[in-house]
């Protein structure tokens, strides 16, 4: 075959453009279902990508008094994974996603406690006053990542600080959280308090939204 | 070579044709019979006709290729048991899980068999390839089926993950929480990779049956398939020192 003087990549060039009218349309039918195939495949893969799931909505409305929250006792729902954290400026939820690996971080009131870090340090993005013994945040229970009550990460494997999520008063009184608005989302090192609230007195929030 | 000498009794004729048309041949006295015995029986086709004794020496390692098959084996059955009873449903799978322990005959030993094994699969597995890499195993004429094994390791370890989620404890939900967030880390398509193994955003009902399914029919016929594979190329390729 290689003794062939016409078998040089010239000399194939030279016969596909000799090709027959057959040969072309069989060339392109064959081009024309691989195509096909393909996209038909990557398609058909939509498929197990589901449209339509049982999950629950991510707005809810917290069953309680929002008076009953009162500043340094934060309302826990953890089957809803939100916290609503009352301080001197008013309300604010913290989304419990563990920014790790997405375990629900317990709410402790002995944050720092084992971690090495001072107190007045964890106060600063805390809202208990000074006066009171221990500061309180978030602990993680699968890999011991710590927050501080503002979601700000200082311990552990977690990367960045829990995301802050909306929290609306309803017309009747009560509060409104709604996972699908995250309202602070800070990145990796920020670790300013967030000066987004829900004011109780004017029933708004002040819009001081992140990022 | 049909089975000789069916007496002159019909009933014995008639028992000697069932025997005749199953087994093909006499017993394998010469070696003429023994490989035509072996060639034309399905179940023994899949040997070798002739084996040297000091192939199948079970050697220091103890087979264990061997070992993790038997184990697949083992776990094959005591997971078909196990269907009978487990519903996958967010609502009756832990229950379901307490009664195979609390209440069902056998069903404590049937599970606790299913969850060693599955321990002890995915440590036979890990050591079979690690002789096969320090014994240098894996190079030509063999590379092939290095890689069907470096296949069958993946599955071996995403079975024993799959199974993880199955007693919807707190362990399991949290693990897959974890497992499933880590495969949203990887730089193309993480996120979709989460969601399309969780079915959702959250470890729920529709991560619950993927998971099942993946763990009782799709992982254990790839599996099986890559097994039918691996062992027919290790017959081609041959024993060397031993099993």
């Amino acid at each position: 075959m290689g003794l062939n003087p016409y078998d040089t990549p010239r000399g194939r060039l030279h016969r596909l453009a000799d090709m027959t009218r057959r040969q072309f349309i069989l060339l392109m039918a064959v081009l024309a279902s691989i195509a096909g195939s393909l996209f038909g495949g990557i398609k058909t893969l939509g498929f197990l990508f589901p449209n339509a799931n049982l999950e629950e909505p991510l707005a809810f409305t917290a069953d309680v008094d929002p008076e009953a929250i009162t500043v340094g006792n934060p309302l826990q729902i953890t089957e809803k994974r939100v916290s609503i954290i009352r301080d001197d400026g008013g309300y604010y939820a913290v989304y419990l996603i563990c920014t790790h690996l997405g375990c629900t971080p317990n709410y402790v009131t002995n944050v720092t406690s084992g971690t090495g870090v001072t107190e007045d340090v964890a106060k600063s993005h805390g809202e208990r006053k000074a006066a009171e013994a221990t500061p309180n945040g978030w602990a993680c229970p699968c890999h011991g990542s710590r927050y501080y009550i503002d979601s700000t990460n200082f311990y552990g494997p977690a990367p960045r600080p829990m995301d802050w999520v909306d929290v609306q008063f309803s017309p009747s009184g009560k509060l409104v959280v709604d996972r699908a608005k995250l309202v602070v989302q800070r990145g990796a090192g920020v670790n300013t308090k967030p000066e987004w609230r829900l004011d109780p007195k004017t029933r708004k929030d002040n819009g001081k939204t992140l990022p | 070579m049909r089975a000789s000498g069916a007496g002159p009794n019909p009933l014995v004729r008639f028992a000697s044709q069932i025997w005749g048309s199953i087994f093909r041949h006499g017993l394998p006295s010469t070696d003429k019979v023994a490989a035509r015995t072996a060639l034309t029986n399905f179940f023994l086709h899949i040997h070798p006709v002739r084996v040297k004794k000091s192939a199948i020496r079970v050697s220091y390692t103890l087979c264990l290729g061997g070992l993790s098959f038997f184990l697949f084996i083992l776990l094959t059955i005591s997971g078909l048991f196990l269907m009978f009873y487990y519903i996958p449903s967010v609502d009756q799978a832990y229950q379901n899980i307490k009664d195979l322990q609390f209440v069902e005959t056998f069903g404590l030993v049937t599970r606790n068999l299913h969850r060693w094994a599955a321990h002890g699969m995915v440590i036979t597995v890990w050591l079979h390839m690690a002789r096969v890499f320090y014994q240098g195993s894996y190079k030509p004429p063999r590379e092939f089926n290095w890689a069907i094994g470096s296949i069958l390791l993946v599955v071996t370890l995403l079975l024993s993950f799959s199974g993880y989620l199955l007693p919807w404890d707190q362990l399991a939900v949290w693990a897959i929480t974890v497992g499933t967030n880590m495969a949203k880390y990887a730089p193309i398509g993480g996120p979709y990779t989460r969601y399309v193994m969780l079915g959702g955003r959250t470890v729920g009902q529709g991560a619950l049956i993927r998971f099942y399914v993946l763990h009782v029919v799709a992982l254990p016929l790839i599996g099986f398939i890559l097994m039918v594979i691996h062992f027919w190329r290790v017959r081609k390729d041959g024993f060397t020192g031993g099993l």
